[in-house]
């Protein structure tokens, strides 16, 4: 069976880890979210993948090159104006032969386990199928209105609560929708949406049915949400310790997993779970706290703590540093002695709307360099390309190509 | 160069043939041809692209074994009765190398009633296999004919050749060409390359020079010149198909130039010690003591692995003290060099197969010297020539400009530098601690300079209507200039010269006026100042000028009409960055020119004649 994932947005609340890479490229414990997709739809046999790109392609293209590490076939199209599930559906339409009786839609930005894509091949049937995750807090989601299994109403982002039953945005549709995309009027915020397409059908008295799921299925809706997803995603992880160096005198307790030619070196104490990538210098040293992700090619120097955080790859942690709940973008230097402050129950500015986070240390963007004994305060984000000198008390958010003197 | 294939199995023949050619395209062609054997030899060949001859064949072949060429002209205009492969009665040849004395046996065969249909020098073998079947031995197999006939032949050739007498055996030999052998589940195969067949299996083995040999729909055969059956494993090749697709790209080369994050660090994975300050080379034969004692050592390369060797000999000599030649291999073969022991000979190539490099390595240990060798392809030749390989590990390079094995040659001798500079106590740990740091930043930086292509991008379609470009660069910065005026002609086949800018003033600055675009590689470091002077020479003559300069520098903008940018960065590893960005502005200027970036006119990929 073939799917078609879409992977062409940036995910702009996101940001600003998005403004350098899509959505679907950020890593929780160490894979992109769209690898735990393509995952799932490789365990389930679905190994034919149409993957519409768009925002950044290149970054997704470099790392997945044609699927054959993760042994899947992978094909691109680009959706250069991002205006739409349903127009980024309609992109694949080629691909799609008359033969193939049903195929696969995923979003690419949520990260979705192997029986997530089961549950739904598993009850599928009638013209479409979507498929359903209960939530107690639905606010903020797509809901369905049910009948038994079938669909009665799409509801996108109710005000008031109508159902429990969010839309996961992964469906297996016939390749009849392609002609009712195209039938498909533009919403008023001048997109072509998929839920207007299963309404249409609705509406015609297609039989749209709901398949459910009680697997995990996780929505990074902010970027401080990688840190509710990460921990998750980590707990599946076995130790492995074989690829890399752990010298003698460091200490290595529960699911930890190094890369190759990774050094641990004496004197660390790493409390799992944690994945550190490859090609990595940890400590002497260093402590590193559950559930923590450290990308390729990253140092981190002596009496240095890092916990509940997310580095990505090509970073650079001085010595005494403290790093919390934080995530922190590729090819980031910091010097000596830098500290991210955290705290909980805060509300983060974003474009201009406030949002609440449980807890939250900073979130860095890529590229930036920080200088030593610098302290960013709890809640505090600096986008990318930035330059901190040392001894600098960071108390709001840094623009993109801030340079802190 | 030319590509050679030959298979024997259970499965069409015909298909696998085309798509084998198809792989070993992006070595150049100008013409390609196949013969399959179905109870009689059926033989197809065309001038031009792989398209071309499948449309000439017929829609359905029954076969199961065959062999195909895809040509790159040198004996022979390219036309399709020079097209291989070549046919003497029954007997079909491809062949990939130069037959020097193929004159001398054309006119003994000529003698003996043969009638010569192209000018090649490989006819001369089909008719000498034909011969030798035919006449002094009675009951004569293809296969003791091989024997005898590449008994005969002078130059360098790796041949497979088939016999329709005999159904079920593709015969081959080799000297001084790549050839290798793989392993199917449905058949066995022969080729140039491993590329050509990866597809269908990653177990090879490789074949030596002077081994001769046969491949069956079950099993293989290699002899060695005195006909002693030889046991060999075969290997596998880690390689994935994966890298032979574009994946989501237009051109190989875009995805090369983009794969350098990744590449670069699969070249110094496991071999940097940032804390320690040193390198770990294991693969190094060369005992401490050896080192400490080296007077000179002479790089030895061709294109685009020369310009990295010129960054090579800068590094040498600043890190580990040592004097250093870099000499064009097919110059070096010819003149008349003088080494002794206790020298050392760097040999740079991407495909380890390089003619004229490996034919210098020959000369250099012929003279006791030790020798290096620097290669990104796992068993190829050099790798058997040389005392020690550094692998480049970038990966295989499908686009014929290099980019991402250039830069992997430059991390190379980095680390070679640093690390014979440690030993030779000519850096400290902590000066090589510092450089190492600067080697690790380079993936992120490169990222951010792929990230921010689209200024380079414009820039080359402002200037891609230029008919003359300069490249001009100071010391570490002067093999870069060279390398992207080298990227510029090959792929967009705009005139592009590369000079040391302090050389401009004796000679070339006659030839720029204000429709030579100059770019003028000014990154900080000890030459900065000079660099200015030059490009307001340059400037003073209404030259537009392109600067490529750190994303700190402020000062250059009053200088240049247009900068692009790299990340700010330590001094002597800012020409890797360089080279990148000016890899970008070769590829867009190509594409705003439409050129066939891939697959440039006259070139191939590894240059494996003389």
């Amino acid at each position: 069976m073939k799917a078609v994932v879409l992977a062409a947005g940036e995910g702009r609340r996101c940001r600003p880890l998005t403004l350098t890479r899509s959505k679907v490229m950020l890593p929780v414990a160490n894979k992109p979210i769209l690898e735990h997709v393509i995952n799932a739809l490789s365990k389930n046999d679905v190994q034919d993948i149409i993957l519409v790109v768009g925002y950044e392609k290149e970054r997704v293209m470099d790392y997945f090159g044609d699927g054959g590490d993760l042994g899947v076939k992978i094909r691109y199209i680009e959706q250069k104006a991002q205006i739409g599930t349903a127009h980024a559906i309609l992109k694949a339409r080629d691909m799609i032969e008359p033969e193939d009786e049903a195929f696969l839609v995923v979003n690419g930005d949520n990260i979705i386990e192997p029986d997530t894509i089961r549950d739904l091949l598993r009850s599928a049937g009638g013209d479409a199928t979507v498929l359903a995750c209960k939530k107690e807090n639905a606010t903020g989601y797509g809901v369905l209105v049910v009948e038994g299994q079938r669909i009665k109403k799409i509801v996108e982002k109710p005000q008031h609560v109508v159902s429990h039953l969010i839309n996961t945005g992964i469906y297996l549709f016939r390749p009849q929708i392609f002609e009712l995309i195209e039938r498909t009027p533009l919403t008023h915020t001048g997109e072509y949406a998929i839920t207007d397409t299963l309404q249409i059908m609705i509406d015609e008295g297609m039989k749209v049915i709901m398949a459910n799921t009680f697997s995990d299925w996780l929505d990074a809706l902010y970027s401080w949400d990688l840190l509710k997803a990460n921990p998750i995603v980590l707990g599946e992880f076995e130790q492995d310790l074989q690829k890399g160096t752990v010298e003698e005198g460091a200490v290595v307790k529960g699911s930890v997993s190094i890369g190759y030619n990774t050094t641990i070196r004496s004197g660390c104490y790493i409390v799992g779970p944690a994945v550190i990538g490859d090609n990595c210098d940890i400590g002497p040293n260093a402590v590193i706290l559950p559930s923590t992700s450290i990308g390729n090619n990253v140092s981190i120097a002596s009496f240095t703590q890092i916990q509940n955080s997310i580095i990505m790859n090509d970073v650079r942690v001085g010595t005494h540093s403290y790093i919390s709940n934080s995530v922190i973008g590729s090819n980031v230097s910091a010097g000596s002695h830098f500290v991210t402050e955290d705290k909980e129950k805060l509300l983060i500015e974003i474009e201009g709307s406030l949002l609440p986070a449980d807890k939250l240390g900073t979130i860095i963007g890529d590229d930036t360099e920080i200088g030593s004994n610098v302290l960013v305060r709890a809640g505090i984000m600096i986008y990318p390309n930035c330059r901190v000198n040392s001894g600098k008390l960071i108390t709001e958010a840094l623009a993109q190509n801030s340079i802190v003197i | 160069m030319c590509g050679i294939i030959g298979y024997v199995g259970q499965e069409p023949a015909a298909p696998i043939l085309l798509e084998s050619l198809k792989r070993l395209e992006y070595r150049g062609y100008d013409s390609a041809g196949i013969t399959v054997l179905n109870s009689t030899l059926e033989t197809y060949k065309t001038v031009g692209k792989i398209a071309d001859l499948e449309s000439i064949l017929p829609t359905e072949i029954k076969a199961n074994i065959g062999i195909g060429h895809t040509r790159w002209a040198t004996h022979g205009k390219p036309e399709t009765r020079n097209a291989h492969p070549h046919i003497s009665s029954g007997v079909s040849v491809v062949h990939n190398g130069i037959i020097e004395n193929y004159l001398e046996l054309k006119e003994k065969l000529t003698e003996r009633g043969y009638v010569f249909e192209s000018d090649t020098d490989t006819e001369v073998i089909a008719h000498l296999l034909h011969h030798n079947m035919n006449n002094d031995t009675p009951n004569c197999d293809l296969f003791t004919a091989m024997r005898m006939t590449i008994s005969e032949l002078e130059g360098s050739y790796a041949i497979a050749a088939l016999c329709c007498n005999e159904p079920d055996r593709v015969v081959f030999a080799r000297k001084d060409s790549p050839l290798v052998i793989g392993l199917g589940e449905a058949g066995n195969y022969a080729a140039s390359d491993v590329t050509a067949f990866l597809k269908h299996t990653k177990k090879v083995v490789f074949v030596s020079d002077h081994e001769v040999g046969y491949i069956l729909p079950n099993a293989i055969r290699i002899y060695d010149p005195e006909g002693k059956l030889l046991e060999r494993s075969p290997e596998t090749i880690e390689w994935d198909m994966e890298a032979a697709e574009k994946s989501g790209y237009d051109h190989f080369m875009l995805k090369e130039i983009h794969e350098q994050p990744t590449s670069i660090q699969n070249t110094f994975a496991g071999k940097l010690m940032e804390l320690e300050g040193t390198v770990r080379m294991n693969e190094l034969y060369l005992i401490p003591e050896q080192i400490k004692h080296l007077r000179r050592a002479t790089i030895v390369a061709c294109g685009t692995s020369w310009n990295a060797g010129i960054l090579g000999k800068y590094l040498f000599e600043k890190l580990a003290g040592i004097h250093t030649d870099i000499e064009t291999a097919s110059e070096f073969r010819y003149g008349n060099p003088v080494l002794c022991g206790e020298e050392l000979t760097i040999a740079i190539t991407q495909s380890g197969e390089t003619a004229d490099t490996l034919a210098a390595v020959r000369s250099s240990k012929s003279y006791g010297c030790r020798t290096v060798a620097i290669t990104n392809v796992v068993g190829s030749t050099i790798t058997r020539e040389s005392d020690s390989i550094v692998y480049t590990r970038a990966g295989p390079e499908i686009g014929v400009a290099a980019t991402k094995t250039f830069t992997a040659q430059l991390i190379t001798l980095y680390m070679l530098a640093i690390h014979m500079g440690r030993i030779r106590g000519v850096i400290t740990a902590d000066e090589a601690k510092d450089l190492i740091v600067n080697l690790k930043r380079l993936p992120g930086q490169i990222q951010r300079i792929l990230s921010r292509k689209e200024k380079i991008k414009e820039c080359a379609q402002q200037f891609a209507d230029k008919r003359d470009y300069f490249f001009i660069g100071r010391y570490l910065n002067y093999p870069v200039a060279l390398e992207g005026a080298l990227k510029l002609k090959e792929i967009s086949y705009i005139h592009a010269e590369g000079y040391a800018a302090g050389e401009l003033k004796h000679g070339p600055l006659a030839l720029i006026t204000e429709e030579t675009p100059v770019v003028a590689i000014a990154t900080k470091g000890h030459t900065y100042d000079k660099i200015l002077s030059n490009i307001k020479e340059v400037k003073a003559r209404n030259a537009v000028v392109i600067a490529v300069a750190n994303e700190d520098d402020k000062e250059i903008e009053k200088y240049a009409d247009m900068v692009l940018r790299i990340p700010a960065s330590h001094e002597m590893t800012s020409p890797v960055l360089s080279s990148v960005v000016l890899q970008l502005l070769a590829y867009y200027t190509a594409l705003a020119k439409d050129c066939s970036i891939d697959k440039p006119r006259n070139l191939a990929k590894s240059v494996t004649v003389e």
